[in-house]
């Protein structure tokens, strides 16, 4: 709990109905969508403005606890876990699209905005944002700069970093800065960008003004139906070297398959299938038939036994049902979920796959493989049962190797969902000590005291100022005592 | 750049060329304990716009020598003429591919590679680096990435720092970083490799870039319609906002579009063959009109890689932004300054951005840099900005490279300081 006059002035600031101090409720930010991380915040607060946000931060930190920023909590990292009793700012309040400048195809949005409130909105303008998690109906746009999230459409249009222009800031200090904005021509240090994706370390954006894009006219879905995986990532690798640019490749297995077919969003997937693909293109209606009749041949070419199409709007979510739904599906045949996020590049995909899979069965595990696999974006499950101790063992050392043989592969640990508290002490795998010290200088650069969401994204044994002995450790003590990964 | 460095009035002892990223670290780390100045460049060609030490009114403005557009020259206390001129550090020599499948859609080469040469190892694939900013056609690609500045495909293919996946970078005190990867799709740590795209040799000598690649569209066409400077901005703004997407839009005034009129719009076309076919048809249906010209494949490509060059030689060398719905008042803010220039403009109608060149044949110097200093005020008040990246040293000297940050709280000096504290490289930007 946080000290009463702290209370005191955060409901001042942010009046009583955005201060959330009681133990019942601020049980839901215990953790993101990452239930294995759990650590209960000293209380959250809800600010409506910029202002309120600066304000907020100066009196947390005049009281020495931590911040942790907070969307809608969708994040599967661990990111925004507070750790040592933080103060969870919210942007839950922080929902209003302040302008949309269809003239230039532009939106400045505060960031409690839901990702797909802001496409249905620019709508209207013949208009969308075009990075689209799979949370998009609940994520917000604050939490996609935070993540740089991607998407199954990134494959063709980039992910959030591409989108997003200019952002007002409230860093660590409760100062309030203006980055880029108005376009992207900005002169000077590319600090829109290398803000984005700094999950919640470098400050707390209160404004973010993104780049729209026209809805395509037309769209095409292709579903192929595979009797072994490696076949399904083949057809993928033939599609991109042929040069055809799909908006999106996205490879459902078979343990998924079947999870979603017994389950309540059954899609009319073949349960004996080893993997379905989904391609879709869009763009001007011409032209996009005979890019769909290429993609059908490479399928049926690479060992697709079926392949299907949607003919209208329909059936085109009836192609996608699967691969939506998949995530939901599973958490029905299992208790407890490990979600990978390594990328590779996209031409080891068949091996890589065919590599999972051995780790999975080496170990006696079900490995369920839902992913975007156009740009090598993997997405390996680990389905298990936390309270079957040997399992866990299991599940850990399996899902290290995974990540091992991603990395060595010339991958990375994760393509979307940020390092957080999950991944963290996987950093030294791709980055070496020059690199780790240089991201704690730039994160110290942004927050000097480490006050905004400390323990996340780079190892404690890792930071300079600790090798030196200058860490109080408070942090750190803390994180000891986390359950470990999943 | 030997050559270069000639034509720019360098004593070739003053270059040095390393042949590997470990060479560049000793280079930098001596430079340090020496006290002296180095300035990162490619081919060394626009090593007049490094902010300091190298006569800004010499070199080539091919997009070489990564510009350092940072604030006033000698605004670190160092002198900006010649007389105290730094070493150039070029990466000339680390040119090799280290990387590169094609069915990946990536690419690892040194950063000296050209991106001519570049260009020609890409093309038995079908593949390209759709890099079409200022010198992209001759300058290398670790300038390109350190100078970040991108041309009218970035509306399509998105802009430079879009397509950088990984960067090795020597820094300013002499650490080798290896930064991002060669995926793309990684968000593993923080984004230091958008934070090196564009900065101008001042944090550090970028030795070796990774970047995704694109299949060349099937079609390339490039329709020009002809008409007067006020019909053609807003022929180009119709078609910014049409609903056929397109690749490229740009108002070209005076004789260099081609179309023998006072203006032409040029509307880029790339994609599969019955998708540009449909485009075309739709574009001039808007239009009303048949275009004056119509250049298809190698045409259409050579005509944009001239648009590339452009600048290549001026004197003056000048870039105006603004939100794209502002074309008509940014593009007349520019014509004020290429009619002191005595040059010419050239408009990126997608991304509201003109560019400017002169010869500055004999002319009054000082009313240029009033002319600039008053193009930048007005562009500010519309939210706009006006940055040189070539002119006469005391032109320069007057207006500054970029008219200083924005409101980034001391963000700029702190970065800066974390990468090159005994400030040996090019200085900070803005």
């Amino acid at each position: 709990m946080i000290p009463k006059a702290l209370a005191v002035s955060l409901t001042g600031i942010c009046g009583p109905d955005g201060v959330i101090a009681d133990r019942d409720r601020l049980l839901v930010y215990e953790s993101d969508a990452l239930t294995a991380y759990r650590h209960r915040p000293g209380a959250v607060v809800l600010p409506r403005t910029t202002d309120e946000v600066r304000r907020a931060v100066q009196a947390i930190t005049r009281h020495g606890l931590p911040i942790v920023p907070r969307g809608a909590g969708t994040g599967l990292s661990g990111g925004a876990v507070p750790l040592g009793g933080a103060v969870v700012i919210g942007t839950a309040r922080m929902n209003r699209i302040l302008s949309i400048d269809a003239a230039n195809r532009r939106a400045v949005l505060q960031p409690g905005v839901i990702n797909a409130e802001l496409s249905a909105a620019a709508a209207a303008h013949g208009l969308y944002y075009a990075p689209d998690p799979s949370s998009q109906t609940a994520c917000t746009i604050g939490g996609n700069v935070a993540e740089n999230s991607g998407g199954p459409h990134c494959l063709k249009y980039g992910v959030t970093s591409r989108y997003v222009t200019g952002l007002t800031v409230v860093l660590a200090d409760g100062s309030v800065v203006r980055l880029g904005g108005q376009g992207r021509e900005a002169p000077g240090y590319d600090l829109v960008g290398l803000f984005v994706g700094s999950e919640g370390c470098f400050g707390i954006a209160t404004e973010v003004e993104v780049g729209l894009l026209p809805v395509p006219e037309g769209v095409r879905t292709l579903l192929g139906i595979f009797d072994r995986i490696e076949d399904a990532g083949r057809a993928v690798s033939d599609i991109v070297s042929a040069g055809l640019l799909p908006a999106a490749m996205e490879i459902i297995d078979g343990p998924t398959i079947r999870a979603v077919e017994d389950s309540v969003f059954a899609a009319g997937y073949p349960t004996d299938a080893e993997a379905a693909l989904v391609i879709e293109f869009d763009g001007l209606e011409a032209g996009l038939d005979a890019e769909a009749a290429r993609a059908a041949e490479f399928c049926r070419r690479a060992g697709a036994r079926e392949v299907r199409s949607a003919k209208d709007e329909e059936e085109r979510l009836a192609l996608w049902k699967g691969r939506k739904k998949a995530f939901g599906a599973m958490g029905r045949i299992a208790p407890d979920l490990l979600v990978q996020d390594a990328t590779v590049p996209r031409t080891t995909l068949p091996a890589i796959l065919k590599g999972i899979s051995e780790i999975g069965k080496r170990y006696g595990l079900v490995v369920a493989n839902v992913f975007h696999a156009g740009d090598g974006n993997l997405h390996p499950n680990i389905l298990f049962d936390r309270r079957d101790e040997d399992e866990l063992e299991r599940v850990e050392r399996a899902s290290k190797e995974i990540m091992q043989i991603c990395v060595d592969s010339g991958g990375t640990i994760t393509g979307e969902h940020g390092v957080g508290l999950d991944k963290k002490h996987h950093m030294p795998l791709i980055y070496g000590e020059a690199e780790l010290d240089t991201m704690w200088g730039i994160r110290r650069v942004f927050d000097p005291g480490d006050v905004l969401n400390p323990g996340k994204v780079l190892p404690e044994e890792t930071d300079p100022a600790a090798r030196a002995g200058w860490g109080d450790g408070a942090v750190g003590e803390d994180l000891a005592a986390a359950p470990a990964p999943a | 750049m030997s050559e270069a460095a000639l034509a720019a009035g360098i004593a070739p002892d003053r270059v040095l060329l390393p042949e590997s990223a470990e060479e560049v670290q000793a280079v930098v780390l001596e430079a340090g304990e020496a006290g002296t100045r180095l300035l990162p460049a490619g081919r060394g060609t626009w090593l007049g716009a490094g902010g300091w030490g190298v006569d800004p009114g010499r070199g080539d403005p091919d997009g070489e020598g990564q510009p350092g557009g940072g604030g006033e020259p000698g605004s670190d206390g160092r002198p900006g003429g010649g007389t105290d001129s730094p070493r150039i550090v070029s990466t000339e020599r680390l040119a090799a591919v280290h990387h590169y499948e094609p069915a990946d859609l990536t690419l690892t080469a040194g950063a000296g590679i050209g991106l001519d040469h570049l260009a020609r190892v890409l093309e038995p694939n079908g593949q390209w680096l759709p890099f079409d900013g200022p010198a992209c056609d001759t300058g290398t690609l670790g300038a390109a990435v350190a100078s970040g500045v991108s041309g009218p495909l970035s509306a399509r293919y998105g802009a430079t720092r879009d397509n950088v996946l990984g960067l090795e970078v020597v820094t300013g005190d002499g650490r080798i970083l290896r930064i991002g990867g060669r995926v793309v799709k990684n968000v593993a740590g923080y984004d230091l490799v958008r934070l090196f795209t564009g900065s101008r040799g001042s944090l550090g000598v970028i030795t070796r870039v990774s970047v995704r690649l694109f299949p060349r569209p099937e079609s390339d066409v490039t329709l020009l319609f002809g008409g007067d400077a006020a019909g053609a901005v807003a022929a180009a703004r119709r078609v910014c906002t049409h609903e056929v997407p397109v690749a490229a839009v740009e108002v070209i005034e005076g004789d260099e579009g081609g179309v023998g009129r006072a203006a032409a719009v040029a509307v880029r076309l790339l994609g599969g063959v019955d998708e540009v076919d449909e485009s075309r048809a739709r574009i001039v249906a808007a239009a009303g009109a048949e275009p004056s010209a119509a250049l298809e494949g190698g045409e259409s490509r050579a005509f944009h890689g001239r648009r590339i060059g452009w600048e290549a030689g001026a004197a003056v060398v000048a870039r105006l932004a603004a939100l794209p719905d502002r074309l008509a008042e940014t593009l007349e803010c520019a014509r004020a300054v290429a009619a002191l220039a005595g040059g010419a403009t050239s408009a990126d109608a997608l991304q509201g951005v003109v560019r400017v060149k002169g010869s500055c044949p004999g002319g009054d110097l000082a009313a240029l840099a009033e002319g600039l200093l008053r193009g930048r005020r007005e562009m500010a008040a519309a939210g706009g900005t006006l940055t040189l990246s070539q002119a006469p040293a005391e032109v320069a000297a007057r207006v500054g490279w970029t008219g200083g940050g924005g409101e980034e709280g001391g963000l700029t000096s702190r970065i800066k300081a974390l990468f090159d504290p005994d400030s040996t490289l090019a200085p900070s930007c803005p």
